[in-house]
């Protein structure tokens, strides 16, 4: 694939855009404006790359969100040896959506909206972490599964932002990749039949996973889980029992004393049991963020430290 | 244009369809939309998602209705529309058809969408 770098506003003759955070989402619209296809890639926390075709997003590989394949196979759309079959056929030659198809797996039209809801989700995922470096670079090997033609990158970033408002306001704010869920026992009766995915949450709600942690196991969008699993914080059927440390990405930023994180978080993400499950400011309240809550919940959201409202 | 905007467009040519959007339950997203925009379709369709899952909460698969399958809220001059296409661990796609009542009724219209509304995630 030919990467265009007729403009230095989006590659520099090296082909690297050094970038601070906030930074992604000009460069993505530069880009798109520029027609430039390529990989972007994003250093950062969860960071990630992100496939170009003239300029719109074909695919975007993250940490931060399961890919279209996770999505597909661990929801049940698509089986796993149909999955290995129609991969083995065509994957090579970047045929694998078609084959996919033609097989009769998934339809050609449910194909697309997942691609589109997991590359929301994906962009999501990179907005709402923190970007350290972000680096034009030629596609050697092209995504598994691209979106054709590409998402338009403002709208992709419109979805981005209009989902961090969402969270901002919600009744008991979820960190998406920072808090750690508990089942509460007892609040909750088991109900016969297909569900609303409740109770397989409820199950992975031991502690340990985050919604994005959730997401990955069940194959379904980072944002969506966040908000049913804030639904049920606020129905109080879950709580935060502990809160990641954003020290994770220690070595891909520095953590300033202004954004240190209180308490005896836990610094590794691992290990040591985890404190006892406590409700959050709230979690089962009646009424929605106060405005000057909107804007810590937002941060905290960016930056991954919760900090309580004063009062008042 | 891509399959699902076809699929889209062929709804639109029902009879007094302004907006065809296919909207993700999960998140409240657009996934494609055609026809008119109107200003705070973004919004609308969020709204919508969570009228759909407090719905489809109430009737649920394991009552003796079935889950949801189609909403309609009428008003002198519109008839919004709602079809649920496919739906799983509160998640899945729903379709959002604005007809003018003008140009049609809302039984019809209904009827029409259903016909077409297959089609669309195939």
């Amino acid at each position: 694939m030919d990467m265009t770098r007729s403009e230095p506003a989006v590659a520099g003759d090296d082909s690297s855009v050094p970038s601070g955070p906030g930074q992604l989402e000009p460069m993505l619209v530069s880009i798109a404006r520029l027609g430039t296809s390529g990989l972007l890639r994003v250093t950062g926390d969860p960071g990630g790359v992100i496939y170009l075709t003239d300029g719109r997003i074909a695919a975007i590989s993250t940490p931060g969100a399961p890919d279209p394949e996770a999505i597909l196979l661990r929801s049940g759309r698509v089986p796993e040896a149909g999955w290995s079959s129609a991969f083995a056929a065509a994957a090579s030659d970047g045929r694998m959506g078609a084959e996919l198809v033609k097989r009769d797996l998934i339809g050609a039209g449910e194909l697309e909206a997942v691609l589109r809801t997991a590359l929301a989700d994906a962009l999501f995922a990179l907005v709402a972490g923190s970007v350290e470096e972000c680096r034009l670079e030629e596609a050697a090997t092209p995504a598994l599964l691209p979106l054709d033609p590409g998402a338009e990158a403002e709208w992709l970033l419109a979805e981005a932002e209009r989902r961090l408002g969402v969270l901002a306001g919600l009744r008991a704010p979820v960190s998406h990749d920072r808090d750690r869920l508990t089942a509460v026992q007892g609040a909750w009766t088991p109900r016969v039949g297909p569900g609303d995915g409740r109770a397989e949450i409820l199950a992975l709600a031991n502690g340990r996973r985050t919604a994005r942690d959730m997401a990955f196991v069940l194959g379904r969008g980072v944002y969506a889980v966040t908000l049913q699993l804030s639904r049920m914080c606020d129905n109080g059927l879950l709580v935060i029992g502990s809160t990641r440390s954003p020290a994770r990405a220690a070595g891909l930023r520095a953590v300033s004393a202004e954004t240190a994180p209180p308490g005896p978080a836990d610094a590794n993400g691992s290990g040591g049991a985890p404190p006892l499950p406590r409700r959050r400011r709230g979690g089962s309240g009646q009424a929605g963020p106060r405005s000057a809550e909107k804007a810590s919940v937002l941060r905290m959201l960016r930056t991954g430290v919760r900090r309580e409202p004063s009062g008042g | 244009m891509s399959g699902l905007s076809e699929s889209l467009h062929r709804i639109l040519e029902i009879d007094g369809a302004r907006t065809v959007t296919l909207v993700d339950v999960g998140t409240g997203m657009i996934v494609e939309s055609v026809g008119e925009e109107p200003a705070g379709l973004p919004a609308a369709a969020a709204s919508l998602a969570d009228e759909a899952r407090l719905a489809s909460a109430a009737a649920g698969p394991e009552r003796s209705g079935g889950d949801l399958e189609e909403m309609l809220v009428v008003s002198p001059d519109h008839v919004h529309l709602l079809k649920v296409l496919s739906r799983s661990q509160d998640e899945g796609f729903m379709l959002f058809v604005d007809v003018d009542l003008a140009r049609t009724n809302a039984a019809l219209a209904a009827m029409r969408v259903a016909q077409f509304a297959p089609a669309v995630l195939r």
